[in-house]
């Protein structure tokens, strides 16, 4: 037996020079939480009593930490806050985040350990447990911080050679790094590793995260037969992991059970439906379902939940005014419009989306008159650039045809196919326009011209790359990318046969350039897409070898 | 319209609990002046402050486990960290009555899986308990026993009474107030903690004094 003399075998952590951020809705919670952490050292102590303020002082300063109540009483909750303060960069992985909540049994398990908190508080507590708790968070910081650093930069081999190196000098944090390694290892594609690296932990524990990330890898692999069986095993275990019914819901849709999947995303919003993400994706199945009741349920949620936040766009009022439309609700789809004009105005996107419902409305009600107004309004805000989501435009493109406008309508949907050739669900909406104004002959002749192109560059890119031929690919793919400027596939295809045609001949700045511009588009088209960390962090390989400085744009 | 009372029970302990909360950590700003009549009364309310938040956090958790709720949220955690800040917080607690200690066993792992809220809400009841009883000191001790871990509070107390040990030599339900509770959450928190077919377990005995293990495999 050894005696331990606590405070003296680890670095002391100092916090005099530290800014922390205090977010709790209850005033006396604020003060008494702000004398603990000033009899800690801190000087700088900040105070938001709910979600907006909280956004508004992180734009503004940098904080070390943020102790911030799971309950907020503007409707958003802890971990609303945030996930937007990670997925606006508000904030890096340098920043401890400590949600605190009164509740004993939580929904701990955030879909990533990049939108999990640092830890959770239970209420009550007192000065020593946070003290304590801080310090092992601030000292863990400590030990990741090249691995943030890396990571933040997209370096993501480095990155993983530091998570090696910590996990062999500091055994103690080997749980946490493996959970962010097989986080890299997914980002990077390299989904067999992240398999045996979640096997392995789950040979030390069964613990809920290994076992989703373990789901997620076969997911990703194609394995879903294996993770549905594993997500099974998942749920009946902990049967409140929300996001194992998220992860459900996308191995389900693989395996083509549109309607299990449905049930699966139900039952996680009704653990949790404040997660906007979380309801459009309901909203989206259960439509394409045709389920319009549950579609508009969770589509008025989402928007509803989401008011504020970054996660709802224009697309989102134009969903549900899509479902009342469908429901022949169309002063409810109007009304939407009204409660949404104030974000709909402020861009040329929510302008446009609101002239497409206004013409799908007023064409159903058989308003010529209005129907057309609407539409001017529509090709005007699109002669300047404006661009909305494809379920959208293909409804404009409806829209068109209703009234007669079939040239303006076709031209809609070859925009939409050659930027989309590779969803099946829009080229099936597409398809449904043409058979409802009886012209189906000619709508195949339509999306067959407007693809072959894009598909064929494309493929014919794709091939030359396997051969190595990057010069080639590189001519091939930017051909491809000027007719599909937005189709993530092609895109991102372009910007990968740029990289390795850079690696393989050397530096080209034209085309590197328009690799970096590719990626940032690519984000903008399929945000989260799963390709595009690995492309980041391809890009940042080639200026590093190079020499070339980032652009310090954000 | 029918009153949920069971559910109005159930948020009004919330604000009770999170008012006690905010409460203790109030009186912890309150420094001691050395005067053991300033003093004595300030260190009492605050351990009984912390008692009743402690209470009333466990029946409502005791509430969830009877409806099937209590499922542990586990992941990798530091035995040592676990019992540093446990250490700290009896030890801030009972100013300089008493010696609170910590000793870890060579062969205990630097991490071990487990819920760490659970386990120290396990801990901090026996922790309380002992704070009442103890003469001079308390340990607090993480082993290894037969591949579990096992974390235990001692004391140098009088022990505990019989009519207890023999509830849970029998695995019986605790009639005794308080305590009883307390024993029964602990025990509750340790059969949460099943690995590979094996649960956890609560083991009462009296050596030197009250010795109370929780054992996680």
């Amino acid at each position: 037996m050894s005696l331990i003399a606590f405070g003296k075998a680890e670095t002391d952590i100092d916090y005099s020079a530290m800014r922390a951020l205090v977010v709790d809705d209850y005033p006396g919670m604020r003060s008494a939480m702000r004398i603990a952490l000033s009899n800690f050292g801190l000087t700088k102590i900040d105070m938001s009593a709910n979600a907006t303020e909280v956004l508004f002082k992180v734009q503004h300063n940098e904080y070390d930490l943020i102790l911030c109540d799971f309950n907020l009483g503007d409707g958003r909750d802890g971990q609303q806050v945030l996930e937007e303060l990670r997925h606006r960069g508000l904030i890096t992985l340098d920043t401890a985040f400590i949600m605190v909540t009164a509740e004993s049994v939580y929904e701990k398990v955030a879909a990533t350990a990049e939108l999990a908190p640092d830890d959770y508080l239970i209420k009550p507590f007192n000065a020593e447990i946070l003290r304590h708790r801080l310090d092992g968070i601030l000292r863990r910081k400590l030990a990741f911080a090249d691995i943030y650093r890396y990571f933040a930069g997209g370096e993501l081999e480095k990155a993983l050679e530091c998570c090696d190196l910590l996990i062999k000098e500091k055994p103690k944090y080997i749980v946490d790094t493996l959970r962010f390694k097989g986080e890299l290892l997914n980002a990077m594609g390299r989904f067999e590793e992240a398999e045996a690296l979640y096997k392995q932990v789950i040979q030390m524990r069964a613990i809920p995260w290994a076992r989703l990330g373990l789901a997620r890898t076969l997911h990703m692999q194609k394995k879903d037969e294996a993770a549905e069986e594993l997500l099974h095993d998942v749920l009946e275990d902990s049967p409140e992991l929300v996001s194992a019914y998220d992860l459900m819901a996308e191995v389900k849709l693989a395996r083509n059970d549109a309607r299990e999947a449905q049930a699966a995303l139900e039952k996680g919003a009704a653990i949790s439906g404040k997660t906007v993400r979380r309801q459009q994706r309901l909203g989206e199945v259960a439509f394409a379902n045709g389920d319009l009741d549950k579609a508009r349920a969770a589509f008025s949620a989402a928007l509803d939940k989401g008011r504020h936040s970054i996660f709802v766009t224009p697309a989102d009022y134009g969903n549900l005014c899509r479902v009342q439309v469908e429901q022949g609700d169309m002063n409810g789809a109007l009304d939407t419009l009204k409660k949404g004009k104030m974000a709909l105005h402020s861009s040329p996107e929510g302008q446009l989306v609101s002239a497409v419902v206004q013409g799908l409305v007023h064409t159903k009600s058989g308003r010529a008159a209005e129907a057309g107004r609407a539409l001017d309004e529509a090709v005007r805000l699109r002669n300047v650039g404006a661009r909305a989501d494809e379920q959208s435009m293909l409804d404009l493109a409806g829209v068109c045809m209703a009234n007669g406008r079939l040239e303006e309508g076709d031209a809609i949907v070859r925009e939409v196919a050659r930027n989309a050739h590779d969803s099946d669900a829009l080229m099936a909406k597409a398809r449904q326009l043409y058979e409802a104004t009886g012209r189906g002959e000619a709508g195949d002749q339509v999306l067959k011209e407007a693809t072959a192109e894009v598909r064929r560059l494309n493929n014919e890119g794709v091939m030359l790359a396997h051969k190595s031929d990057y010069a080639a690919a590189v001519e091939c793919m930017l051909a491809a990318s000027r007719e599909a400027p937005f189709n993530p596939r092609v895109i991102m295809n372009t910007a990968w046969v740029i990289l390795k045609r850079i690696d393989q001949e050397g530096m080209d700045h034209d085309l590197f350039a328009e690799a970096r511009r590719l990626i940032e588009e690519a984000g903008r088209q399929s945000p989260g897409h799963t390709r595009i960390t690995g492309l980041r962090s391809h890009l940042k390989q080639v200026e590093g070898r190079f020499g070339i400085h980032g652009s310090k744009k954000k | 319209m029918m009153l949920d009372i069971s559910g109005l029970y159930a948020s009004l302990m919330h604000e009770v609990k999170n008012t006690l909360g905010l409460m203790s950590i109030t009186l912890d700003g309150v420094h001691p002046t050395g005067d053991p009549e300033h003093d004595a009364p300030l260190n009492e309310t605050r351990l009984l402050c912390q008692r009743v938040a402690e209470r009333l956090q466990q029946a409502l958790l005791l509430y969830k486990a009877v409806n099937g709720q209590l499922s542990p949220m586990v992941d990798a955690y530091s035995p040592a960290d676990v019992l540093g800040e446990l250490r700290d917080e009896a030890q801030a607690l009972v100013r300089d009555r008493l010696k609170v200690t910590v000793r870890i066993a060579d062969d205990v792992p630097l991490i071990w899986f487990f819920d760490r809220n659970l386990v120290e809400m396990a801990l901090v009841n026996a922790i309380h308990n002992s704070i009442q009883y103890a003469r001079d000191r308390i340990l607090l001790e993480a082993s290894l026993d037969d591949g579990a871990l096992c974390l235990a509070v001692k004391d140098d107390s009088d022990g505990y009474p019989e009519h207890i040990l023999e509830c849970v030599r029998n695995d019986q339900p605790y009639r005794s107030q308080g305590t009883g509770l307390g024993l029964q959450f602990a025990r509750l928190v340790a059969q949460a903690h099943a690995d590979r077919g094996r649960e956890g377990e609560l083991r009462l005995t009296n050596e030197d004094g009250a010795v109370f293990r929780l054992l996680l495999p």
